[in-house]
């Protein structure tokens, strides 16, 4: 396997990008046109709010900002691990992973208590077009996350056993590449969602 | 088969799990990573499936065949047409172009598999555990009955309260995974591992048109997730995406589907137009004329299909705008679609055609699918698709399009390649009966449904009336379907007798056809590594170049025999990925989630098992089992080592895509 | 009011056009889509006529280059050699590449033209004369769609200011009907076109094409027919379990008896007086009303026990020749009621024609005794005015 380090860096490939990195990238290709149907949903549903509460009635918008802020710095600690590791500092790439996984889940955490908050205010899943919507939207950014900081928390285990070395840094860039593609799609959330002055009832 | 894992002794750094090993047996099927005995897989299940959609058919024909028809009941009728559309185009058309594009894609390139061979395994048995589970509606007595492009809200929790929606939805869901990962895959494979020396414009027209379905797919796919997520959760957790009640509009799930719908079809017929664009020239024995605007073309075909969707949808009350808009974009479909049927006229024009079956198949598809194709231009005008839409005039443009066009066109391909994957040709006077009695039948079938159509008669009506003056035709197609169904007895007939036959016969030679892609390189059928050494590519049709050279006054002429062209498949220290039990198990746990959301949650837990153990298993596999035999490229080239299924660091995020 | 329908003799034309196709004894095919009665459906013709031509022609070139392909280039194994080589040609490319865009581009111009003008919105109020008033009618029919028949709604003072945002809750129109929809000839009739349940299409081919009922939306259409008699027309769109029986006719009549069988709609129901009739109405009253309205028994704002809230106004139902989705015929030939088939229809409504009965979608079983059955079919009998059979044989399916 002398030459697996050769494939990991794209060498010989047709693109030049490795294997694993090419199909990172088209995946997330892909991805764009699931939260591309998910977002055009909710566009059309957002003014259909039925009984329920209309978005403008109920979105707290400074706390959705705080939260998306700290999405944002993650993609910062993630560049810095990456960097770290490229460097061989195995120190700092763990506690960089470790501060991307964290901001990761305290965005989660932000959104377990909007929906918690929405649920009490009489914003139930089922209780609008624009509900479905919603939920259904930030729901999917909530697990693509979710699965993020899983992937995180994997290369974590995996930098404490070892295997974590500098060779392996296209793995972490790898990662990368999904978490950051995972925040740019909640700015546009985020600006569809909130930013965008929504209808009130 | 969990006797054979082992845990491996503590220490191994990542290689938890030994892999399964040798290449014989129905072990070895269903461990196998390698993408030619994957694209056997996939033909030999389509082909199944082809049985099934068929003999659906033939249920629709038979209660169509007479006003008033008694052989179906209204209930069961609708659950057949859509099972047979869905089947048709999922489980059928879909899978036939996996299978080419698996064994030959590989192969027309000079790669030694493709990029990642377990997630190509994967696709596979996901697809098999998706088209088994659909299909398992019927002997749990609910299949779907909403139609192939299942319109809500009559495929909602109120009007279609049985479980048979749940199958489409959670069927086609599998599914998609499958197609997602395989278009991946492919598109990986061909951007990434092409032979020294081929460029882009020196892929043969056939990779190309897969190239370009893979990104069809790519991009489609998740857009039906979408609607097929909408739905579900529609009708399991009572959502709103499409109950007017709560102020929705039903017309989303038209949209979202047929932005799905509409590329589906081009993914559809591609594949075929690929095919043929290989078999062609063989024949002709002239180069494909215009290679350059073939492939344009291609993508033409492929970027405008997402501009036209609403095609679908003229009548549905979109509003004039749209309606003419789409009606425009629509019409200069035809202008590439065009280019392609003139460029094989001209390939043939002036050429000294051997009419093989593979030929006949061939120039099949480019007659038939001008029929097709052309009913298509007349529903682009919007105000005359008011008439026709939803009539029969619609099922005739279809079939000419996907039977006349996808189909045919896939049967030229197993007339031309078999020799490459099996080793024996096909009998040509079996195979002139299997062409003519298809295509005679064929034209009495979807032929008279123009007629129909113009007459008034709708699609998806269990019976008619008579006095409506749909009798004689309909009696005639359904005699010409049964013609159909004989035609593919035909075939099955020649492929049984030919592989009989083959036993006592020397093998073919390796190059039956005198043929002009790489993949002719290696000699049939294609050894396990498929080529001895890497090909060092300097022209199109490569194969035949170094086959023949122009003289001085421009003939052609011989410059080598094929066998001296061809390897001679004797290299034995090719080093190859391993078999893996992962993907298989993996594709088990979906079926399980599937009945899951359906009956009773519990039942998604051993589901959920067999998915999360395969991605442990998956992701700590040792690249190969450190015991199994295994050696070095002699050529010590390390290009195609990126064939291996994916190193174990790396394994993270590669084996993380198709779950997530 | 009966004699006054009579005596205009002509609105018979309401009458047996289903039954002489389902005789087999009218023209062929009466949903045939090439052969247009109204000039909506006509100048939809002339714009689809050249397509086919053209798409002719193109088919004729094709196929005759194969042709020509298929006996001059055989490989007829008389020398080994090679053909000449060639690789492409850029005119020729170009060519066909300009050609067929340009044709194309000819046909959209067309196809544009032709879809505006059928677009367009200008049409002629009606004036009509009830009970010695006149009403200026834009004429508007409001079409509902549900599982699996139609409802016609008329309101005389077109739709503006009628609020349709709920199709299960519409407010009350002047004459409300199912599944054959009486149009005055020579003039364009509006329709709006919305749904109670899930989509359906209405589609009367000889009139114009089709348009989709929709729920929550009201679709404009548009329809016209030069000459009186029956236009079938048939549920395009899958629907569920009955889509194939959810069919409808226009009954194009002329002015004069369009305002007679106006006038005839307006009246709600007389009093039965025979005792049979009175002994049905009474069931009625105890089985029917719970979904059926006949104006003046009982109220036509209530709603019906089903999914879509609603089943046939049977107020006049005699004076339609169909039932059941337009499938059956409602007459004999000969002009006496269709007993047999309406007794079978009240036995057992599912057994007749499918449908989820247990789901609230379409007509149950009623479980009523024979005696009940002959009582509610005197009954019935007694709704509506019954059409000249005489004119029957006279009259004309188009198309
Ligand atoms: C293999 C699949 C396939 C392909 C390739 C096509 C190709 C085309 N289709 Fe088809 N289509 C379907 C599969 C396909 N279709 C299916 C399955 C449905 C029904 C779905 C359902 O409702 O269930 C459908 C329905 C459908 C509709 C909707 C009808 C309706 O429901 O009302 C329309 C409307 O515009 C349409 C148009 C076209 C056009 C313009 C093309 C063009 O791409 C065709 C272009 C080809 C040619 C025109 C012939 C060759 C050209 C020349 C020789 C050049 C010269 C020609 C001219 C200048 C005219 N198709
Ligand atoms: C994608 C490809 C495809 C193919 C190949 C076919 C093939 C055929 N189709 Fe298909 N059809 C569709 C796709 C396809 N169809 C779709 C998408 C629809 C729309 C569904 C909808 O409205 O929702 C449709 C709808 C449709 C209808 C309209 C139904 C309706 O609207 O009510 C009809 C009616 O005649 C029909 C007939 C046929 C026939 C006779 C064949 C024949 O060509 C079939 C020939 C094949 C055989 C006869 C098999 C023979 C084999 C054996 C007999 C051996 C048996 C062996 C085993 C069991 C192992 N089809
Ligand atoms: C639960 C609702 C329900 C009840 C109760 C009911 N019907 Fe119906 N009826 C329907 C529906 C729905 C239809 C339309 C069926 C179709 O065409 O598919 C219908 C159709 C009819 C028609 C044909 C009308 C037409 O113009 O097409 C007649 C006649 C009729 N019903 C009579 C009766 C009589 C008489 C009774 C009582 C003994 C009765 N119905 C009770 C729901 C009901
Ligand atoms: Cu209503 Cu089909
Ligand atoms: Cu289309």
């Amino acid at each position: 396997m002398a030459d697996a380090a050769a494939v990991d860096h794209g060498h010989g490939t047709g693109t030049g990008l490795s294997n694993n990195k090419l199909l990172m990238w088209v995946f997330l290709g892909s991805e764009c046109l699931l939260f591309g149907g998910l977002i055009s949903t909710y566009l059309i549903y957002r003014s259909r709010y039925a009984d329920g509460p209309a978005p403008g009635d109920i979105f707290d918008i400074p706390f959705t900002s705080v939260s998306s802020f700290i999405l944002l710095m993650s993609s910062l600690t993630m560049v810095l691990s990456l960097s770290a590791l490229q460097r061989g500092d195995i120190r700092n790439n763990r506690v960089w992973l470790l501060a991307t996984a964290l901001l990761g889940s305290l965005f989660i955490g932000g959104q377990v208590y909007e929906f918690t908050t929405f649920l009490r205010e009489g914003l139930g899943y089922t209780t609008s077009p624009f509900s479905s919507a919603f939920f259904t939207l930030t729901g999917f950014h909530g697990i693509h996350v979710s699965l993020g900081i899983v992937m995180l928390v994997s290369l974590i285990i995996s930098s404490f056993r070892g295997t974590l070395t500098k060779e392996r840094s296209e793995t972490v860039e790898i990662v990368g590449l999904y978490w950051h593609f995972v925040d740019v799609v909640w700015i546009f959330i985020f600006t569809v969602i909130y930013l965008v002055p929504s209808p009130t009832s | 088969m969990s006797d054979t894992i082992e845990l491996a002794a503590p220490g191994r750094p990542l290689g938890v799990y030994t892999r399964p090993r040798g290449n014989t047996g129905w072990r070895d099927w269903i461990t196998t990573v390698d993408h030619k005995k994957i694209g056997i897989l996939y033909g030999a299940t389509a082909m199944f499936f082809f049985g099934i959609g068929g003999l659906e058919a033939l249920l629709i024909r038979l209660q169509l065949a007479t006003p008033d028809g008694t052989v179906l009941g209204a209930d069961t009728y609708n659950r057949v047409f859509t099972m047979h559309g869905v089947t048709m185009v999922f489980l059928v058309i879909m899978p036939l172009a996996a299978a080419f594009a698996n064994y030959l894609l590989p192969l027309q390139i000079g790669a030694r598999d493709v990029a990642f061979p377990r997630l190509n395994a994967l696709s596979y048995w996901v697809f098999l555990a998706g088209g088994l589970f659909l299909n398992m509606s019927w002997l749990l007595g609910d299949s779907p009955d909403g139609g192939w492009f299942a319109y809500a809200p009559n495929t909602g929790a109120v009007f279609s309260p049985g479980h048979g929606m749940d199958y489409y939805v959670l069927g086609l869901q599998i599914m998609g995974i499958a197609s997602l990962v395989s278009a991946m895959n492919l598109i990986v494979t061909v951007l990434n591992m092409r032979a020294p020396g081929m460029t882009l414009f020196k892929m043969p027209v056939m990779t190309w048109m897969i190239l370009v379905v893979q990104f069809l797919l790519l991009f489609a796919v998740p857009v039906i997730t979408v609607a097929l997520f909408l739905l579900m959760f529609d009708r399991n957790y009572g959502a709103n995406f499409f109950n007017p009640e709560m102020g929705a509009d039903p017309l989303l799930w038209q949209h979202l589907f047929w932005i799905f719908g509409h590329p589906e079809v081009y993914i559809l017929i591609l594949p075929s137009f690929g095919i043929i664009s290989e078999v062609i020239p063989t024949f002709s024995r002239k180069p494909l004329f215009g290679y350059p605007f073939m492939v344009f073309s291609g993508i033409a075909i492929g970027f405008m299909g997402w501009g036209v969707w609403a095609h679908h949808m003229f009548v549905s009350g979109i509003g004039p705008i749209s309606v003419a808009a789409f009606s425009i974009s629509t019409m200069f479909i035809a202008v590439p679609t065009g280019v392609k049927i003139l460029n094989w006229l001209a390939t043939m024009w002036g050429g000294k055609i051997k009419f093989t079956v593979a030929m006949l198949f061939a120039f099949g598809v480019v007659s038939m699918f001008t029929i097709g194709g052309l009913s298509g231009v007349t529903h682009s005008v919007a105000p005359a698709d008011t008439q026709q839409t939803d009539t029969y005039y619609i099922v005739a443009h279809f079939h000419y399009v996907i039977f006349g066009g996808s189909l045919l066109g896939i049967f030229a391909g197993f007339y031309f390649w078999w020799p490459k994957v099996f080793g024996h040709l096909l009998s040509e006077k079996l195979g002139k009966w299997n062409f003519w009695l298809m295509i005679i039948g064929f034209n009495m079938t979807f032929g008279p449904m123009h007629i129909l159509g113009l007459q008034g008669m709708s699609r998806r009506i269990d019976s008619y009336s008579p006095g409506f003056g749909f009798e004689f035709w309909n009696m005639f197609a359904s005699i010409g379907s049964f013609i159909i169904a004989l035609g593919v007895l035909m075939f099955v007939i020649n492929v049984v007798t030919s592989a009989r036959r083959a036993r006592h016969e020397p093998p073919v030679g390796p190059d039956p056809w005198d043929a002009r892609s790489l993949e002719w390189f290696t000699p049939n059928p294609t050894p396990v590594h498929n080529f001895d050494e890497l090909i060092q590519v300097d022209s199109l049709d490569e194969f035949w170049h170094r086959k023949y050279a122009e003289d001085e006054n421009g003939r052609v002429v011989r410059v080598a025999s094929a066998e001296e062209v061809c390897q001679d498949g004797s290299a034995t220290d090719v080093h190859l990925p391993s078999p893996s039990y992962w993907p298989v198990v993996m594709a088990a746990g979906f079926p399980f989630v599937g009945f899951g959301l359906i009956y009773t949650l519990w039942v998604c837990i051993p589901g959920a098992l067999l998915i999360l153990m395969a991605i442990y298993g998956w992701i700590f596999e040792p690249t190969d089992d450190p015991d199994g035999p295994h050696g070095h490229p002699a050529d010590g080239s390390s290009d195609h080592d990126g064939a291996q299924a994916p190193s174990e660091a790396a394994g993270e995020t590669v084996e993380e895509a198709p779950v997530g | 009011m009966i004699p006054r329908i009579l005596r205009a003799g002509r609105p018979a034309v309401l009458v047996g056009g289903a039954l002489l196709a389902l005789a087999g004894c009218a023209a062929d095919a009466p949903l045939d889509t090439l052969k247009p009665q109204g000039p909506i459906s006509r100048s939809i013709d002339s714009l689809s006529d050249p397509i086919f031509i053209i798409a002719g022609i193109v088919f004729v070139i094709i196929f005759g280059a194969s042709g020509l392909i298929w006996w001059k280039f055989r490989d007829d194994h008389s020398t080994d050699e090679f053909p000449t080589q060639i690789h492409g040609n850029f005119r020729a490319e170009i060519a066909w590449t300009i050609g067929p865009a340009v044709l194309m581009a000819a046909i959209g111009v067309f196809t544009l033209f032709g879809h505006f003008e059928l677009n367009g919105e200008d049409r002629h109020d009606i004036v009509l004369n009830v009970d010695d008033v006149s009403i200026s009618w834009d004429p508007e029919i409001l079409v509902v769609g549900q599982q699996w028949w139609w409802e016609f709604r008329y309101y005389f003072d077109g739709l503006d200011g009628v609020d349709l945002s709920d199709p299960r809750h519409l407010p009350p129109a002047d004459i409300v009907t199912a599944n054959q929809m009486v149009i005055p000839t020579g003039s364009e009739i509006g329709l709006s076109i919305t749904s109670r349940d899930v989509i359906h299409s209405f589609w009367i081919p000889a009139l114009n094409g089709k348009r989709d009922a929709v729920p929550r939306r009201i679709s404009p259409w548009k329809i016209e027919a030069d000459v009186p008699g029956f236009y079938f027309g048939q549920c395009t769109e899958f629907c569920g379990l009955s889509h194939a029986r959810m069919q409808m006719q226009a009954v194009a009549v002329t002015p004069v008896d369009f305002q007679a069988w106006v006038d005839e709609q307006m009246q709600p129901a007389a009093e039965p007086t025979d005792a049979a009739a009175q002994r049905g109405l009474a069931v009625f009253e105890g089985q029917c009303t719970r979904c059926h309205v006949v104006n003046g028994v009982n109220d036509p704002g209530k709603g019906a026990d089903l999914v879509a809230n609603a089943a046939p106004n049977l107020t006049h139902l005699m004076s339609r020749t169909t039932f059941a989705g337009g499938i059956f015929g409602l007459y004999e030939p000969d002009g006496s009621l269709n007993r047999t088939q309406l007794e079978a229809w009240l036995r057992n409504a599912p057994a007749e024609k499918p449908a989820y009965a247990e789901g609230r979608r379409g007509m149950p079983a009623m479980g009523l005794s024979e005696g009940q059955i002959d009582d509610v079919v005197a009954y019935l009998q007694t709704l509506g005015a019954r059409p000249d059979m005489e004119v029957i044989a006279a009259t004309e399916v188009h198309p």
